[in-house]
């Protein structure tokens, strides 16, 4: 396959839970993918009613398997129409168009010890992870936080691997953060995906247990940040006022209106999306400028930023 | 001698303790110590005696101060020791090394192994400025380089001593002096005293 996107045919589709579909997606031309490592995701653009999404998935399929690539998407209730274009409208056969395989979220190979947290759905990119780890040898586990009926949801790539603890919201059954952060050797790299608030405590966590932030790596699920007050912004080189609804993010707006605006990972981590802003103040809600960049307010990031208050102008 | 325009040149920084360490690790190479250091560092400490460790290579301690005290012979020593410590040290763990460079990345070498990151470990040079050198002909290493040129230990060859470093091995590299003039030596100066 060459080109800047991929042609990808749906060969199977199967609902592995309520609310969790599983996607099987070969080359439309019957050849071979890319090959893609562990923690690599792929953006696909979905045909929404009124305009076409494009929302990142992790791989959950063997790194490097060139046949077929596997994703895991959860149907999410209100924003978003991607999630519901797959659960909804998707059929067997169909062809999508998707970008080059991208990794934002690579394990860090150098590691003695591989630490991995995911709640619900964030489990999706370390079941490549798993399949990695397994393969070299290197010592990991994986705490995953979920729903109590969700724990066999996932069988078919656990393959019975070693090293995998579930919790879920229980007494006794809860994940104690601190005491496992605490009990980690030299050596460790943490990794995390889950819902923003999880995030957030295991980050803090961290921290406070004196964890270097070259060994925390989070992966934020760009959907659940997107969203927050509308507001208006205007593209000044394009001339074009643009209403960004509750619901979606300035990048989708701009996309809407029309406008070409680069992006990868639409989830404020890879930076791609970096425009200049010329007016307004941003909220920033990416991972990706530095606090001094935040500071200066010349760099907005719209896949997941949005106006902290009136009307945004951006060169664009 | 301890600044320079090679990119790969260390710079060092004063010990501070980081606060938001779970336990602290101090190696001090004995023979570095200037009268009214250890008192020093001792103060400078204090917040976190309570978890805080200290080794000495090659001297003995006067005081207290310094949270558990355990007195090493060199720096073999302390890398040894370092070694059977593997599963004893955590990720929220911290390191302060006190020493000449030679010292300083023997030890950062063996705490890398072992699993510590950068963000985990500060270095601090005092004392000598005596250079380990690396040849880049036979790629054997010289011991205690205090001269700009020097007789490499292992093929004999007379090396220039430059300023570039190299973090993996912990040593300055040495290029033939004369490769182009053969016994053409330049004049020999004591530069790393
Ligand atoms: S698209 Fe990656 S940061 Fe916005």
């Amino acid at each position: 396959m060459t080109g800047e996107t991929l042609k990808l045919k749906v060969a199977a589709l199967a609902d592995i839970a309520p609310g969790l579909r599983h996607v099987r997606l070969v080359a439309a031309d019957g050849g071979k993918l890319p090959p893609a490592a562990a923690g690599a995701h792929v953006q696909l653009a979905l045909a929404g009613a009124a305009r076409t999404y494009r929302n990142a998935y992790s791989l959950v399929s063997r790194p490097g398997a060139r046949d077929a690539w596997e994703i895991i998407v959860r149907r999410v209730p209100t924003s978003r129409g991607g999630s519901a274009y797959i659960h909804e409208c998707l059929q067997v056969g169909e062809v999508l168009e998707a970008g080059w395989p991208g990794n934002l979220f690579a394990p860090v190979r150098t590691a003695r010890r591989q630490l991995m947290i995911a709640g619900g759905i964030g489990i999706t990119p370390f079941l490549s992870y798993l399949a990695e780890f397994a393969f070299s040898g290197v010592e990991h586990a994986l705490h995953v936080c979920c729903r109590e009926s969700e724990q066999q949801v996932f069988d078919p790539w656990l393959a019975g691997r070693p090293g995998v603890s579930w919790y879920w919201d229980a007494d006794g059954h809860r994940l104690d953060i601190p005491a496992l952060l605490a009990a980690q050797p030299a050596g460790t790299h943490l990794y995390l995906c889950g819902p923003a608030a999880m995030n957030e405590e295991v980050l803090a966590a961290a921290a406070a247990a004196g964890w270097p932030d070259t060994h925390v790596h989070c992966e934020h699920f760009g959907s659940a940040l997107s969203g927050g007050e509308a507001f208006r912004a205007f593209l000044a080189r394009s001339g074009v006022e643009v209403e960004v609804g509750e619901d979606e993010s300035l990048l989708d707006a701009i996309e809407r209106a029309g406008v070409n605006a680069p992006c990868l990972c639409r989830g404020g981590a890879c930076g791609v999306c970096a425009t200049p802003l010329l007016e307004g103040e941003a909220e920033h809600r990416d991972h990706f400028l530095s606090a001094e960049e935040r500071a200066a307010g010349l760099l907005i990031m719209p896949c997941v930023s949005r106006a902290r208050a009136g009307r945004l102008v951006l060169d664009l | 001698m301890m600044h320079s325009d090679i990119k790969s040149r260390p710079v060092y920084q004063p010990l501070v303790p980081d606060l938001a360490g779970g336990r602290h690790l101090l190696v001090v190479e004995g023979e570095t110590l200037a009268a009214g250091r250890l008192e020093e560092l001792a103060g400078v400490f204090a917040p976190v005696q309570a978890r805080l460790h200290t080794w000495l290579a090659g001297a003995a301690a006067p005081l207290g101060g310094l949270g558990k005290l355990w007195q090493l012979e060199s720096a073999a020593d302390v890398v040894d020791a370092l070694a059977c410590a593997s599963r004893g040290y955590g990720v929220g763990d911290r390191l302060y090394v006190q020493g000449t460079e030679p010292f300083l990345w023997s030890v950062a070498t063996a705490a890398a192994v072992i699993g510590f990151g950068e963000k985990q470990v500060q270095l601090y040079h005092a004392g000598s400025l005596r250079r380990r050198v690396w040849c880049t002909h036979c790629h054997g290493m010289t011991e205690g380089v205090t001269t700009s040129i020097v007789a490499c230990g292992g093929c004999g060859r007379h090396l220039l001593v430059r300023d570039h470093f190299s973090r993996r091995l912990g040593a300055f590299m040495g290029v033939m002096v004369d490769a182009e003039a053969p016994g053409e030596i330049p004049a020999i100066e004591e530069v790393f005293a």
